[in-house]
């Protein structure tokens, strides 16, 4: 017989909330208690970090409190991001032996009816191992897995909308070019639903095909709505509670981040490298180990004038090896006649590549 | 004993369902994550150890690890009190329970709590390689470990 799935249908509710109502079925769960979906929303926008970040190192923290957003720490991973109603999260809280046993293969089965949902409405999307949807190369929303008691939970959204111009506001990087390159990229590498179809397509008649396509997933279950159980509700009050205290917010991140992930194949590095004739700063975009997109700075002097912008732009591209910069570097050097005293092409190598081992490792 | 690539030291004690192995030294166990649950957790990205003397009850976590996927806890194959975390090693390859999971990889070093009670379910020597060869084939995983090392 196929199974019964709970629904907790909980769309508008506060932006903590909208966190720790999945910590809170999940640290509930008894051996009794039925899988469960939630689909829930905020009714305001916050922004929401990973397990292991470092709030103050992550977050520009006077922005958000500028324009009363507040920041919520998650138990799952991943890096911090700005949330509202735009996107309805879809959140899993199950028993782990309702789930395949590899998290590879959890993922693909969690994405898979996000992703004929998608394709329904006309958005070729696609799974992106491991965890990523994308849709001709630009992401539409990624997820995350977690353990929390007894209970596997997995983390995800459909996206209506997404506020990029928002999300690059309220990241913490080091200088505001890097900031114009965060929104650059963000509108380079995520799409939405709206932007896919052109308009904003109905919010119920999107959750009912979702959950259609939840119910085939599970071979014909039946999706029932209910409410959550005054066990859950108290922990949800428990756990309210702690993500709002400040031991829990300002603990120290563990995580070391020294790229920001765009998306699965897409990281946006910022490096530096003092030279004899001056500082070199790089901001590079690097796709699947090329160099998608890289700005160069620095107090150095380098002549002809517009000779910066011809480098970056012949190294667009190319692999992010040392060897084919230093070659690359070296033939506009040749071929525009650079003067640059005091900086050579190993230097901007080394500045370059700098950037590129900042990458971490998926 | 190495099964589907996963390396099952006879001479450790382990919780299979937990994915714990123990090594005693005198009255202190030193546990750490088995090579099927740092194949299955992936390349970690941080971890948050408990402090040391906190008691902690079979079951809860002894620490929090986070992977490039996945959070999740490492937890106590007894009630136990934390006597040492690996927190500095960690702090200087945040991989090495991916690449030496027995030995350098180590998590907590604790002292049982209850231990009559609680060890029932603990199995070493070929005991342990058995279940563990059903354990694996029923995840249907293959054990690998990671090559490349985190630079500070």
């Amino acid at each position: 017989m196929a199974q019964k799935i709970r629904l907790l249908y909980m769309e508008g509710v506060s932006p903590l909330r909208s966190q720790t109502v999945y910590h809170a079925v999940g640290y509930a769960m008894k051996p009794d208690t039925p899988n469960t979906i939630i689909l829930v929303s905020p009714n305001a926008p916050y922004v929401c970090i990973g397990y292991h970040q470092d709030m103050q190192k992550e977050v520009d923290l006077d922005y958000c409190a500028q324009h009363n957003l507040p920041v919520y720490r998650r138990e799952v991973g991943g890096g911090a991001v700005y949330l509202d109603k735009g996107q309805l999260f879809t959140q899993w809280i199950f028993h782990k032996e309702d789930l395949p046993a590899s998290l590879e293969e959890r993922f693909a089965f969690y994405i898979d009816p996000i992703v004929q949902t998608y394709r329904e409405l006309g958005i070729p999307a696609e799974y992106r191992p491991i965890n990523d949807i994308h849709v001709k190369g630009k992401k539409i929303g990624g997820t995350g897995a977690a353990q929390m008691g007894i209970a596997e939970v997995l983390v995800g959204s459909l996206m209506f909308t997404f506020d990029k111009k928002t999300m690059a506001q309220v990241l913490k990087v080091p200088s505001e070019k890097m900031r114009d390159k965060v929104f650059e990229s963000l509108e380079a590498y995520m799409t939405t639903m709206t932007e896919q179809l052109g308009f904003t397509p109905d919010r119920a008649m999107v959750k009912d095909l979702y959950l259609q396509k939840v119910s085939a997933a599970f071979g014909g279950a039946e999706i029932v709505e209910g409410e959550w159980t005054p066990a859950e509700e108290a922990m949800a009050q428990e756990i309210d509670a702690r993500f709002t205290s400040d031991e829990w917010l300002y603990q120290k991140g563990r995580l070391q981040q020294p790229a920001l992930k765009i998306h699965q194949d897409v990281y946006l590095v910022e490096a530096a490298f003092k030279a004899r004739g001056g500082l070199i700063r790089v901001i590079a975009r690097l796709r699947e180990g090329r160099i998608d997109d890289v700005a160069i700075s620095g107090d150095f002097t380098l002549l002809p004038v517009f000779a910066v912008g011809a480098l970056e732009q012949s190294l667009r591209g190319i692999a992010a090896t040392p060897a084919t910069l230093k070659a690359k570097i070296e033939e506009a050097y040749y071929r525009l006649n650079i003067q640059s005293p005091g900086v050579t092409p190993a230097d901007f190598t080394t500045a370059i590549m700098n950037a590129v081992m900042a990458q971490q490792p998926a | 004993m190495i099964f589907y690539g996963c390396d099952i030291p006879e001479e450790l004690t382990y919780d299979v369902e937990r994915d714990v192995w123990i090594r005693f030294e005198g009255d202190i166990a030193v546990l750490g994550m088995t090579d099927v649950a740092q194949t299955r957790c992936g390349k970690i990205a941080a971890i948050s150890f408990r402090p040391v003397g906190k008691k902690v009850a079979q079951g809860k976590p002894l620490a929090t690890i986070e992977s490039a996927k996945w959070v999740g806890p490492f937890p106590a194959p007894f009630s136990c009190e934390i006597v040492a975390t690996n927190e500095e090693g960690f702090a200087r390859n945040r991989l090495l329970a991916n690449t030496e999971p027995y030995t350098a990889g180590w998590l907590v070093k604790v002292r049982p709590l209850h231990w009559e009670a609680e060890h029932g379910h603990l199995v070493t020597g070929a005991e342990a390689v058995a279940r563990y060869q059903e354990r694996i084939k029923a995840l249907n995983v293959r054990c690998f470990r990671c090559v490349d090392k985190v630079e500070e």
